[in-house]
């Protein structure tokens, strides 16, 4: 997407940073355009401008904007010798028709401020006046009730030290419309649902936030009496307690078991496995399973097959050898539990003989610097800066200077030979032109100082240091929360690779504790696994409470997962007793360890699985539709698998002549669980009432209970 | 500045009802009732939204510029058409035989000229705001106009209100409406040899009465079926909806009846054209036939950045001329164009400059929107566009004006407010206007 439109915001202005030596252009009159929605992306900030008069998108260039005003236009936008006469102000008061209306009235005091600076010959100011530096918001966080209200003030902060009121020219959105409102002035309103709001005040390409705590009315619910596991459920529970929700209980152990199964493995609990677990009094059974369940070949088939899609395994652009060879090193490193920043690493300065160095293919995907740099940004970060190659990232600080910076990186890498000799080189300066002046930009990474002079030579490894140091204020939080998100259903950062001011964490001390723990750990993610699994978070039940029914953010209640397409395939395969065949593939391969996501396939087609065309987590659907449906109830396939003569439904028909007996295997190996004893009479009643068709009775039974909700969802 | 008379029409609009409105009908309140009682329709108005994916080059079919310089004008050449004095492209022969049954606005623009974004825009009425993915698929930030259709009106007999064919466009979701309101999709070509709805039916082996003791029995087994849990996780509780609309589906004759095209004679299915289009137009029509309140097809690929006219004249357009013509005309004698409504148009025209690949680029400033039937004015043409027909010439009309004409006659009130689950109202429609030309 190229262009990100926000909300135009426009009022009456009072008061502007008063400037300590006469008007300045950056300072004091692009925040009036901002302020006044003249530079606004439905208006002159759009790509082609408005009526020949095009101005940066929220001030962004003030050298840009400077030159439209002053040098554009013949001239007759501003006027000194009559500053009444100029174009600017005539149109913005409306004296002059305009398509946008009048903007600034005549005699207000930003129209006065507009008047001075033309008066004064439209001075661009000391270059050496104090710098924006940052911008903070007063309230920093606020618990509010429903339907209350609350001023927010602005503070700039220049590099003078001196900090300045900019409410009036600041623009304010909140992240959450159903939650409060905010008007142009910096007034939130909060309206009937509790729940937890972020409100961004931007000013001058910096932003700041406003955080606004909602909690649910009416009695205070008891402080959690729930065990505490480990530090995660503290942290949990200290937000809950804010918005007065109480968490669900415990699960049971069958529902753990199936869950962790499903999480950690790819598959259900074999009936085995769930009577021994259920029948083992150990205290620490838990903890033990998930052990056992990271060390199956299934554990890293799974994690492999996640980053094989952001990573963009791709058949059709590296060929069969080395798109093989490419997923191979991605499934080995999880398989041996290479700590992540090591992979990270390998990846990053990925150089030589694509054979000895498969890494290096992910270069082969994605050939562009500047794809390489999104990508790698938004896998390894989670931020997406692919904005900031046309404009200023409109919600969040980078520049395309930043965007850039970034690219330069990569602009070095280039391959010679061909076939199997094919080698990855860098050669040439770490440097690209800015896309807007074609300055040179020199590689630096996102929030560090470009370096002064060219840094000659291959830069990745130094990109590779600042992303892996423990410091790094984005690897360890996005590998945190990318685990977090697989085992919870949703990340603490939500997409988990949009990292942004506007999109803050749900629980930011949470997602501290989690990427502190990782870098201690020397970024083992099985370890970091194990804590959350650990935790009595992950352990609630998915039963929902009055007081927690409607919470999706803040982990007071199990949620619902949905099995990507390639898991649900191998749930059924695993309960119908039939392997699915793959084209290419050796017989008992299953859906998961498929590494080409373009082998044809209807139901994981159907079922929403990766094209691997970008290095969004979302590509992957997860949206249920009617067709997917219809797939279960009626397919072919399905009956096939059903009435399969070495089926699971024949064998167990063989084997087990009592009834009971029948739908106790069935309800362990599809549910995991013992039949309640109202299922269990249901299941015999129906198996009864069709003696001379056994068989097709028990394919009707595991029919209905493959196209339930307990069967299709992890919860 | 645009002052309203007293009755709340502005000067334009009284120039535009001409003057047998203004001065031929007593402006008493019983006739101003009775006018707004003429808009309403008096059967249920079904709608055919056909999408051209990639987006059409209307000066190079509906609002050609012969008098244009050449980089300009394209190598089609106008002909005449029933109606005197419109001209259409040469390449639609068919179609400018069926110029009584639609209309043009050819002062349609939006400000927006990106797929993703003017897709959303066009399918919904809503241009998307912050946070919009084009990748997503659904991408809906606002429901598409058919979950609207199916919120508001709800499904005549057992069959969906809103199918999609041949394919989902991401933006065709129904967003806050929810998956009650989401479309069905037939996820299959209708011109393919064999075609059929995937998995509408059950195996052979399934008999009717097994299939109901299969059913009763996942009643009975699915314990999160109608539980808190399924309300409490949208995806639970969208699959349980889903499943319900399922067996509707699938015990439905006239569901059965409606998707089977092969029932259709093969001399028209041979005039509707053997083609995805043409295929996907016939089933429509027996879509709405059957009670389908609209049906969307996402046709593609009218992204004709390389080589514009060799495509359109080899191969887009003898499909477009062929499938669209025999709908309306079909339609029409069938006594079905009263009550059926077709819009037909891209998500934005094409630039009128040439590029240098022989090729036109997205252009969003001005483009034509064509649409018939539904009570809707046939053989008008709407606005103008300037000599380049890079900007409209006359008071322009966007998407929400389209939507505000499209769910009037409908029976919709554009000014009906949905609430987000969160709470927030939000208007059907962002501020449209009627087309008034059309009324």
């Amino acid at each position: 997407m190229k262009l990100l439109t926000l909300p135009v915001l426009f009022a009456c202005a009072s008061a502007v940073l008063a400037a300590p030596t006469g008007p300045h252009f950056e300072n004091d009159i692009e925040p009036l355009l901002s302020r006044h929605g003249c530079n606004s992306s439905g208006c002159h900030g759009k790509a082609e401008g408005q009526g020949g008069f095009k101005l940066s998108v929220f001030a962004f260039d003030p050298a840009a904007d400077y030159a439209a005003l002053v040098k554009e236009g013949r001239g007759r936008r501003l006027n000194p010798a009559a500053p009444d006469d100029s174009l600017l102000l005539r149109k913005a008061s409306g004296a002059t028709p305009h398509g946008g209306g009048t903007r600034i009235k005549a005699g207000t005091k930003d129209y006065g401020r507009l008047r001075e600076w033309i008066a004064a010959g439209t001075p661009v100011g000391d270059p050496n006046a104090p710098k924006l530096v940052s911008l903070r918001v007063e309230p920093l966080e606020k618990v509010l009730g429903t339907k209350a209200t609350q001023q927010l003030r602005v503070l700039a902060k220049y590099s003078d030290g001196r900090e300045a009121d900019v409410t009036d020219h600041a623009r304010f959105q909140v992240n959450h419309e159903g939650l409060a409102s905010v008007t142009a002035t910096g007034v939130v309103t909060t309206a009937e649902t509790p729940g937890e709001v972020t409100v961004m005040a931007a000013y001058m390409g910096e932003v700041g936030l406003f955080r606004a705590i909602i909690p649910r009315p009416g009695s205070a619910v008891s402080a959690d009496t729930l065990p505490t596991f480990n530090f995660i459920d503290g942290l949990v529970g200290k937000k809950l307690a804010k918005l007065n929700v109480a968490p669900s209980g415990l699960c049971d152990d069958s529902e753990f078991l199936r869950r962790v199964t499903l999480d950690l493995a790819g598959s259900l609990p074999t009936s085995d496995e769930v009577r021994a677990f259920l029948a083992d009094s150990a205290t620490d059974k838990r903890s033990k399973k998930v052990e056992e369940l990271l060390t199956r070949p299934a554990f890293a088939d799974l994690m492999a097959k996640r980053w094989a899609d952001i990573l963009r395994v791709d058949r059709q652009a590296l060929g069969h050898e080395r798109a093989h060879a490419y997923y191979r090193w991605i499934q080995e490193a999880f398989a041996e539990n290479k700590p992540f920043d090591a992979f990270a690493r390998e990846l990053l300065i990925a150089e030589g003989p694509l054979k000895e160095v498969p890494a290096g293919n992910f270069f082969k995907v994605v050939t562009k610097p500047g794809e390489a740099a999104s990508t790698l940004s938004q896998v390894f970060l989670g931020v997406r800066i692919a904005c900031a190659e046309c404009h200023h990232h409109p919600a969040d600080r980078w520049t395309q200077t930043d965007y850039t910076g970034m690219v330069s990186f990569f602009t070095p890498l280039s391959s010679k030979g061909s076939g199997p000799s094919e080698a990855l080189f860098a050669s040439g300066d770490p440097t690209s032109k800015h896309p807007r002046t074609g300055e040179s930009v020199f590689a630096y990474a996102l929030g560090t100082a470009m370096p002064t002079a060219n840094p000659v030579g291959d830069r990745r490894p130094v990109l590779a240091a600042w992303m892996t140091d423990p410091k790094n204020p984005y690897f360890p939080r996005n590998a945190a929360n990318r685990v977090w998100a697989m085992l919870l259903g949703r990340g603490l950062v939500e997409p988990v690779d949009d990292v942004r001011a506007t999109n803050p964490p749900s629980n930011p001390e949470l997602l501290d504790g989690l990427a502190a723990f990782l870098v201690e750990k020397k970024y083992d993610l099985r370890a970091l696994v194990k804590v959350v699994c650990a935790s009595r978070t992950y352990q609630t039940s998915s039963a929902p409470n009055a007081t927690n029914e409607r919470d999706e953010l803040n982990f007071s209640r199990a949620l619902f997962k949905r099995p990507d397409a390639e898991v649900l395939l191998d749930m059924i395969s695993q309960v119908t007793g039939v392997a699915e065949r793959y084209p290419a593939m050796p017989a008992g391969t299953k859906a998961v360890q498929l590494w080409d996501s373009k082998a044809k396939h209807e139901f994981l087609r159907l079922f929403g699985r990766p094209q691997r065309a970008t290095a969004c987590e979302c590509e992957r659907n997860t949206e249920p539709s009617t067709g997917q449906v219809l797939n279960l109830l009626n397919s072919p396939e399905l009956q096939k698998k059903l009435s399969h003569e070495t089926g699971t439904v024949a064998k167990l028909v063989a084997a087990h002549p009592d009834d009971a007996k029948l739908a106790e295997e069935l309800y362990l190996r599809l549910f995991g669980r013992f039949p309640t004893a109202k299922e269990r009479d249901t299941a015999v009643a129906y198996l009864a009432r069709k003696t001379s068709e056994r068989r097709k009775a028990a394919e009707d039974l595991m029919w209905a209970m493959l196209n339930s909700l307990e069967f299709q969802f992890n919860h | 500045m645009r002052l309203p008379f007293c009755d709340g029409l502005t000067r334009r609009d009284s120039l535009r009802l001409g003057t047998a409105a203004v001065f031929g009908l007593p402006f008493t309140t019983a006739g101003l009732l009775r006018a707004a009682d003429a808009k309403k329709p008096k059967k249920d108005v079904s709608l055919i939204f056909v999408f051209l994916h990639g987006g059409l080059s209307t000066i190079d079919t509906f609002d050609m510029k012969p008098d244009a310089a050449a980089e300009f004008r394209g190598e089609f050449k106008p002909v005449p058409t029933k109606l005197p004095g419109l001209q259409v492209c040469e390449h639609l022969p068919k179609l400018a035989k069926e110029t009584d049954k639609y209309s043009l606005i050819r002062s349609f623009r939006h400000h927006n000229s990106d797929h993703g974004p003017a897709d959303h825009y066009m399918l919904t009425g809503y241009f998307p705001t912050a946070g919009f993915n084009p990748n997503l698929s659904p991408n809906n930030q606002r429901p598409a106009h058919g979950s609207v259709v199916a919120k508001k009106l709800g499904p005549v007999g057992s069959v969906p209100p809103y199918v999609c064919l041949p394919k989902l466009h991401p933006s065709c979701g129904p967003a806050y409406l929810g998956a009650n309101h989401a479309p069905f999709v037939i996820d299959s070509d209708p011109s393919s040899p064999n075609f059929s709805v995937p998995d509408l039916a059950p195996p052979p082996a399934i008999a009717a009465d097994r299939l109901d003791d299969r059913r009763h029995l996942l009643q009975q087994v699915d314990r999160f079926q109608k539980s808190a849990e399924s309300r409490a996780n949208k995806q639970a509780g969208a699959v349980e909806t889903f499943q319900g609309q399922a067996f509707d589906l699938m015990t439905s004759r006239d569901a059965k009846t409606a998707f089977d095209i092969s029932a259709e004679p093969d001399k028209l299915r041979d005039a509707y054209g053997r083609h995805s289009l043409g295929q996907s137009c016939l089933l429509a029509r027996r879509l709405v036939e059957a009670g389908v309140r609209c049906v969307t097809i996402d046709h593609s690929n009218w992204d004709t950045h390389d080589g514009n006219f060799a495509t359109l004249k080899n191969s887009l357009l003898p499909m477009f001329d062929s499938g669209i013509s025999t709908l309306f005309r079909d339609l029409s004698e069938r006594g079905l164009l009263e009550t059926t409504m077709v819009v037909v148009t891209g998500e934005f025209g094409r630039t009128p400059r040439i590029n240098k690949n022989a090729g036109r680029d997205h252009w969003g400033p001005a483009f034509t929107v064509m649409l018939g039937g539904g009570g809707l004015k046939g053989g008008v043409v709407v606005g103008a566009s300037d000599a380049r027909a890079e900007r409209p010439a006359t008071d322009p009309y966007g998407p929400e004006d389209l939507a505000a004409t499209m769910f009037t006659r409908m029976g919709i009130d554009p000014k009906d407010e949905f609430h987000t689950p969160d709470g927030r109202p939000v208007a059907i429609v962002n501020n449209g206007k009627t087309i008034k030309e059309l009324v």
